[in-house]
């Protein structure tokens, strides 16, 4: 008896794993070999991956990461990815041909999946499945419900309507040869309402072959009835599994409880460890860059070179740190999802934060023995809210967990310090050696262009460790920077601290043991920036929430709250690099130097993330924004003299190593200047 | 070193990683020199029978690839590599087989409407106990394996059948062991750790067997 699979299914467009909604709006989720990576620790059942690229052009659009080069055709990317990609592979998007097939088969997909070719020229099922085996062709079939309740298969990803039914059309694949069908709703998709089991179970009852149903998995607990009640052969789902820590184990799990005769969860496959291995060769080549004495013109000669664009609605450019997509007017994610995170209503907002109190309740300790929950804090006006909602709003007795860069203002120091006296909890502030934090300060640097991966990792890794050790089940973080900066997500997705997501973007891909061997560093040199095992996070259950889900933010009127209440002290001297005064007061380098990085690399900084900020929040016009952009971006920060001094490299040598960090998407040399194009141009 | 046969069909990338992943260095060939020589060979493949035996054929692979399997080496079968093991096939027409092992390769063809042609997926294994079975040593009873595939082995002789799915009522013979020769339906490059444990269990038993002139 074969078991019924629990699928993955992921969206690839130009280069980038997408998250979808009713198939138009893809908000970028990341870097597909570091997901894949992640569900290769998990012993997945299987995986299809869906190209839903316009063109065949695929580029990661960032080079500072620890995979920055996948390849840029789908057959290189496909190439790359089956290197990491340890279950069976099924690949579709834009096959036209029998060699396209043959070339993905043969880059490593184990079944292809066909859609719009079949929908066009059936007897192309037929073809293929002479020339590579029923069991190599999945045929796709993207069905809408009209309002009249008459189903209809579409073609080319939702825009072309057919006029076939989905029954009589699964029939016809069948006797072609498919050898499965991959069954997607178009109406359901990213709508968290669970599959269309009518439709799923009619196509099943009419067919013979395999049948994996998808399209609307909201929560774990959506997918079973595909099994019980629609027949399906497997079940799939796409967003679920790229929001929540060990999302498929977690979801196995559910489907187990609810009696489907799945394979066993498992996590820590021995072949196949969670922390990415690095070899000594790839390592020491990382260091190239102390080497370097000349611009290599023929990099920047402008050659080939995309153009930036930058959103028609806030300032944000198309080649950017924070991952983002743009809509056909021109509208980035951000805009587009911050928009729907300001519509919500006051009782939407109430439901939420009802939600939450029962969250807490289950996690709330009854014994005495623990905590019940971590709060990890900074310090700032964030940290100070959090707080406030945790403990004095909601009545839970948090432990506040403090990683510490030793990099602080000496405003923010005093407020990180008054917390436990202010609001009466326990606090670990957490300093790792000094002369550990000069040499990683460094090696950030000269490795990936950020003095701050310490910091970045330390403070995505160091509560999750105490929460572990304490035996403490939840987190409360503040918000998820992506969904206000880049519109990674869509409010109803909840999302949730994972190893992958500060794997790929708070670490750049570049884990702890990227850095034992350099300047003398051992293993036990780096156990702060060591993240519990699986086993350790499924055992516990382990959950790292985002209050800004739940609790409605505004961080303007937060900051007046704490300030009168808590005695929260606001920054009296300016920053260099942006206009607002509130922020990073943990870390001087962090709106600094670190931020000065970003603009060398990627033309824009930390005064153009505000900015698209306020524009969204109704507070500027695009054109006073540009103005500020044009004002701050490009400035040297002072905090220079004190890193300078701080990790003993001088001005120069800190210049000519952040110069071969500029992305040539970006940068350009003209007369021996480096140019680029401005938003003002 | 290890020969893994290139018969132009199918991603070989996955099956070389799961070699490599524990730790046996392999190369790959579709030459018969090279594996006339190699110490021991796999077939793996994917696709239909008759494509199969005909790039075999072409290469000139058929006979010396009998002399191995004769010689007393060892000879690993993957998927349709453990099919044309077999003597014949009744896949798009008949075609016969390396005919290394008896049997016949014939259509799954179920009574039940919960069985679904092609078998796709994750079948629970259960090997047959023997005193000399070497492919499930490493990995408990009923581990589920990837399998997909339409046609099976028939017909073969039960002392040679290593392992066993549940399939229609019935079983089916998933792995095959005689000697030298080893064969498995199912894909242990995608079966993940428990397939890792049965290419590695063949390795074990590359390095034991006794080699014969």
């Amino acid at each position: 008896m074969v078991r019924p699979r629990l699928i993955p299914c992921l969206l690839l467009k130009h280069g980038l794993l997408v998250r979808s909604q009713e198939f138009r709006t893809h908000q970028v989720i990341g870097n597909p070999i570091n997901t894949i990576m992640r569900l290769s620790n998990w012993s997945v059942d299987e995986l299809i991956l869906l190209d839903i690229s316009r063109e065949d052009v695929h580029d990661l659009r960032r080079d500072d990461l620890a995979v920055a080069d996948i390849g840029a055709t789908a057959v290189e990317v496909l190439r790359s990815i089956s290197r990491v990609c340890f279950m069976p592979l099924t690949f579709g998007g834009r096959i036209r041909t029998v060699e396209d097939m043959r070339l993905r088969l043969e880059a490593g997909a184990d079944k292809c999946a066909i859609n719009t070719r079949a929908l066009d020229e059936p007897s192309f099922v037929a073809e293929a499945s002479r020339r590579f085996g029923a069991q190599c062709v999945v045929v796709s079939i993207d069905v809408k419900r009209h309002l009249d309740g008459r189903c209809e298969v579409f073609a080319e990803g939702g825009r072309r309507a057919t006029g076939r039914d989905p029954v009589a059309w699964a029939r016809e694949v069948e006797a072609l040869g498919a050898g499965e069908i991959f069954l997607n709703s178009i109406d359901r998709d990213g709508g968290a309402r669970g599959y269309k089991l009518d439709l799923v179970r009619a196509v099943s009852d009419a067919t013979t072959i395999p049948l994996i149903a998808c399209g609307g998995v909201g929560k774990y607990e959506h997918f079973a009835p595909g099994v019980r009640e629609g027949r399906a052969s497997a079940v799939a789902a796409a967003n679920i599994f790229h929001f929540f820590e060990l999302s498929y184990p977690m979801a196995k799990k559910a489907c187990l409880e609810a009696g489907l005769p799945m394979r066993a969860v498992k996590v820590n496959s021995p072949y196949f460890p969670r922390e990415p291995s690095y070899s000594d060769e790839q390592k020491q080549r990382s260091l190239w860059r102390l080497e370097v004495r000349e611009v290599d013109e023929e990099k920047y000669s402008g050659k080939g070179r995309g153009k930036v664009r930058w959103c028609t609605s806030c300032v944000y450019p198309s080649i950017s740190a924070a991952p983002l997509d743009f809509d056909e007017n021109g509208v980035c994610t951000g805009c587009q999802v911050s928009g729907t995170k300001h519509w919500l209503t006051r009782e939407e907002w109430e439901r939420r934060t009802d939600l939450l109190r029962d969250l807490l309740e289950k996690y709330r300790c009854r014994d005495g023995s623990r905590y019940d929950c971590v709060i990890p804090v900074s310090g700032g006006k964030d940290s100070y809210f959090q707080t406030h909602v945790i403990k004095n709003v909601l009545g839970l007795n948090p432990l506040l967990v403090t990683y510490n860069g030793n990099n602080y203002l000496d405003v923010g120091w005093r407020n990180v310090h008054r917390m436990k006296e202010v609001f009466g909890v326990d606090h670990v502030f957490y300093s790792p050696s000094v002369d550990l934090l000069k040499k990683l300060n460094r090696l950030g640097f000269v490795i990936m262009g950020d003095m701050n991966w310490h910091a970045h990792v330390g403070i995505t890794t160091l509560p999750v460790r105490v929460a572990a050790q304490f035996k403490v089940p939840l987190l409360i973080w503040g918000e998820h920077g992506y969904l206000d900066l880049s519109g990674q997500f869509s409010m109803d997705d909840f999302p949730e601290m994972s190893y992958r997501d500060r794997l790929e973007h708070f670490a750049r891909a570049y884990e702890w043991n990227y850095m034992v061997g350099f300047e003398g560093i051992r293993s036990q040199d780096m156990i702060v920036y060591k993240y519990p095992g699986d086993q350790e996070l499924y055992d516990l259950d382990l959950r790292g929430l985002y209050i800004g889900n739940y609790v409605y933010w505004e961080a303007n009127e937060h900051t007046k709250m704490v300030m009168e209440t808590y005695g929260f002290e606001g920054n009296t001297e300016p920053f260099d690099r942006t206009y607002r005064t509130m922020s990073n007061l943990d870390d001087m380098h962090e709106n600094g130097l670190h931020d000065y990085l970003k603009y060398v690399k990627f033309g824009y900084g930390r005064a153009t993330d505000h900015v698209c900020k306020d524009i969204r929040a109704g507070l500027m016009t695009r054109d006073e924004g540009v103005a500020l952009v044009r004002k701050y971006d490009h400035v040297k920060p002072r905090d220079m003299a004190r890193w300078s001094r701080y990790v003993g490299m001088s001005e120069a040598e800190f210049d000519r190593i952040a110069d071969t960090f500029r992305d040539p998407r970006v940068w350009r040399r003209e007369h021996g200047q480096w140019v680029k194009d401005n938003i003002w141009d | 070193m290890i020969a893994v046969v290139d018969m132009g069909i199918g991603n070989l990338q996955s099956v070389l990683e799961a070699f490599r992943r524990v730790g046996a260095a392999t190369f790959v060939t579709s030459s018969a020199e090279e594996v006339t020589r190699a110490e021991a060979v796999v077939l793996p493949g994917v696709g239909a029978f008759g494509d199969g035996m005909e790039s075999l054929r072409e290469k000139g692979l058929v006979e010396p690839l009998r002399r191995h399997a004769a010689d007393g080496r060892p000879l690993f079968g993957i998927c349709l590599g453990m099919q044309l093991l077999a003597e014949e096939s009744e896949e798009h027409g008949r075609h016969a087989g390396l005919g290394i092992l008896p049997g016949r390769v014939v259509r799954l063809a179920p009574t039940s409407r919960t069985c679904r042609v092609p078998n796709m997926g994750w079948c629970d294994v259960h090997p047959v106990p023997r005193p000399d079975g070497k492919l499930f040593a490493r990995v408990p009873h009923g581990e589920a394996f990837y399998f997909a595939h339409s046609y099976h082995v028939s017909g073969a002789r039960p002392e040679h059948v290593a392992a066993m799915i549940e399939y229609d009522g019935g079983t089916l013979a998933a792995a095959l062991e005689h000697d030298n020769i080893f064969g498995i339906q199912f894909h242990p490059e995608k079966s993940q750790d428990a397939g890792l444990e049965v290419v590695a269990a063949f390795i074990d038993a590359v390095r034991t067997l006794p080699v014969r002139a």
